[in-house]
């Protein structure tokens, strides 16, 4: 009795995939308890800082006073309005600016360096790279559940501080932007996710078995890109900012996924 | 046509050349045992085939297609080195990421089919790392028979199996090889693959060194008369005069090899005072074939 092949086209190969990681990330605990990290973060910088809030601390060897400056409203901790929009030229490198939404990139590396690298560590990739030649399946598969992991954790942290401004009475109010900026603002935050996913699959295919390794290069190589955040996706973004980071985040995904490919081509996947 | 074909295979690794130009035939519908030493190519090679390395040279034909063809590499089975399952997931999750990887229709009853086959349909709800060696092994087949594979790759399959689970084993490959699959099996279990193996390929420092079939390798291997005496010493000098190929093996028999009349050594021995208390005529397996041909003592 002859064995027959079907014929196993890129849609139905995509989607396969596609389906092996939705499930792998719908039922991995690791997954839920970085989405809760990103709820509970913000909740908890809001509340610290608000305790915080015009506190005097003394420098016990100047004997300088310095007065603990917390967010003004609630907003803030998502970004901040453009430099363009403000007489302030020079980024502040305080508690408002550096305790906000931009660190939850940094939190999406964990995550995509654990998720890749476990089909290498647990020997999946065997079976993956096996049943499939195109290695372009595997990237593209990852880079979309990546990015849809990374977007749960953004909106998670959006939501996390609607909830966490109620707890402290903190105000909603907007300075310098209305609601449909605000909107537009965390769409471009979201529609970056895939650059930094794309990133660190690359930087994980590297990585392959090496989970710490993957995290070091991403981290590393996502810091350079950090400071794009607040540039592409300020509070006062407009339907260009969305336009920008779809373009961008389109654009890094098929260069970073092209880069990911060749090292998948190139390299041992055992 | 052939499942496998490879011709002029070559793979190094930094300076170390792992593969020194290898060829291998696997005809479909066979059981092709593949033997070799430890780090003599089979498991570099069956990676190849597998698309989890890349050679350096050479060419891999999969049912007469580039060993690249996604529509052929679809529908292979493969257990290399050990099971890729996640740790943390459960048997069953494993097996469905699997079905879905893939595209099964109706995967459930799929996996339940295939759990029963390997006798482990109590273990579906088992973490995959709370498993011991024998179930986690069963499991990797498991995942390797899903979806009706056209070519199995297995590399050592039977590691850490009991006795039943080898016995499962044997029964479960050849009614696979039965359904018109065909089997690569690496083993160090010689007696085991010499139960089921159709075709065989002995590989040596990257080279493939022998292919034959079950029935040339019977063929080839050399037929001997064991003669189990009390006086071994007298009678061992008595044969060494008259014949040219004689032995003594582990057990403490006298082996004449190349003679299949045992009457006459009986008489011989008996002509010179020596009794035989036991005798019977015999051939070398699949081991003895195989350790004399690394030894290079030429089993024919």
């Amino acid at each position: 009795m002859e064995k027959t092949f079907e014929a196993n086209g890129f849609t139905k190969r995509l989607k396969s995939i596609l389906k092996v990681d939705a499930r792998r990330l719908s039922i991995s605990p690791f997954f839920y308890i970085m989405v809760g990290i990103s709820l509970i973060v913000p909740i908890l910088i809001l509340v610290m800082t608000k305790m915080m809030d015009g506190k005097v601390s003394v420098d016990p060897q100047t004997g300088k006073e310095t007065v603990m400056k917390g967010f003004e409203y609630v907003w803030q901790i998502l970004g901040s309005v453009s430099s363009t929009a403000t007489e302030q030229s020079e980024m502040n490198m305080d508690i408002v600016s550096m305790c906000n939404i931009h660190m939850m990139y940094f939190a999406i590396a964990v995550l995509v360096c654990v998720f890749v690298c476990e089909d290498f560590r647990s020997g999946y990739a065997k079976n993956l790279f096996t049943v499939r030649a195109k290695k372009t399946d595997y990237v593209v598969s990852k880079t979309i559940i990546g990015s849809i992991a990374g977007m749960c954790m953004i909106l998670a942290f959006v939501l996390g501080s609607i909830i966490g401004g109620g707890i402290t009475n903190l105000s909603f109010q907007m300075v310098g932007f209305n609601l449909f900026n605000l909107i537009c603002s965390i769409i471009s935050k979201v529609l970056l996710v895939p650059i930094f996913v794309s990133i660190f699959l690359t930087m994980s295919v590297i990585g392959k078995q090496k989970t710490w390794l993957a995290m070091c290069l991403s981290l590393g190589v996502g810091m350079f890109l950090f400071m794009i955040i607040s540039i592409a996706s300020p509070l006062d973004a407009n339907i260009m900012h969305i336009c920008l980071c779809l373009a961008g985040s389109a654009g890094f995904a098929a260069g970073m996924g092209a880069v990911s490919n060749l090292i998948l081509q190139k390299t041992s996947l055992v | 046509m052939n499942a496998i074909e490879i011709r002029n295979l070559t793979k190094n690794f930094g300076v170390k050349q792992a593969l020194k130009g290898l060829n291998m035939t696997v005809p479909v519908g066979s059981i092709y045992g593949f033997i070799g030493e430890n780090g003599s190519g089979k498991s570099t090679t069956e990676k190849i085939i597998c698309g989890l390395i890349h050679p350096n040279g050479g060419s891999i034909k999969l049912y007469g297609r580039e060993y690249t063809d996604t529509e052929v590499r679809a529908k292979i089975g493969v257990l290399i080195e050990s099971p890729g399952c996640f740790p943390n997931m459960t048997v069953w999750n494993n097996l469905k990421l699997q079905a879905d990887n893939l595209s099964i229709k109706n995967s459930d009853a799929e996996i339940r089919k295939i759990l029963k086959l390997v006798r482990m349909e109590g273990a579906a709800g088992n973490k995959y790392k709370n498993c011991s060696l024998g179930m986690k092994q069963r499991i990797g087949i498991a995942m390797a028979l899903l979806g009706n594979p056209a070519l199995l790759v297995l590399d050592e399959p039977i590691n850490g199996l009991d006795a039943d689970g080898m016995r499962i084993m044997r029964e479960v490959l050849v009614d696979i090889a039965k359904s018109g699959a065909t089997i690569v099996v690496s083993s160090h279990i010689l007696g085991e693959l010499e139960k089921i193996a159709t075709h065989y390929g002995i590989v040596r420092g990257g080279k493939m060194i022998a292919e034959m079939t079950a029935e040339e390798l019977e063929n080839s291997c050399r037929k001997f008369v064991s003669v189990g005496v009390a006086k071994k010493d007298w009678a061992k000098t008595f044969l060494m005069r008259k014949y040219s190929n004689v032995e003594e093996d582990e057990q403490g028999y006298i082996r004449v090899y190349d003679q299949t009349s045992p009457e006459e050594i009986v008489s011989y021995l008996y002509d010179n005072c020596v009794i035989v208390n036991e005798i019977k005529t015999d051939k070398i397996g699949l081991e003895e074939y195989y350790i004399d041909l690394m030894q290079g003592k030429g089993a024919k």
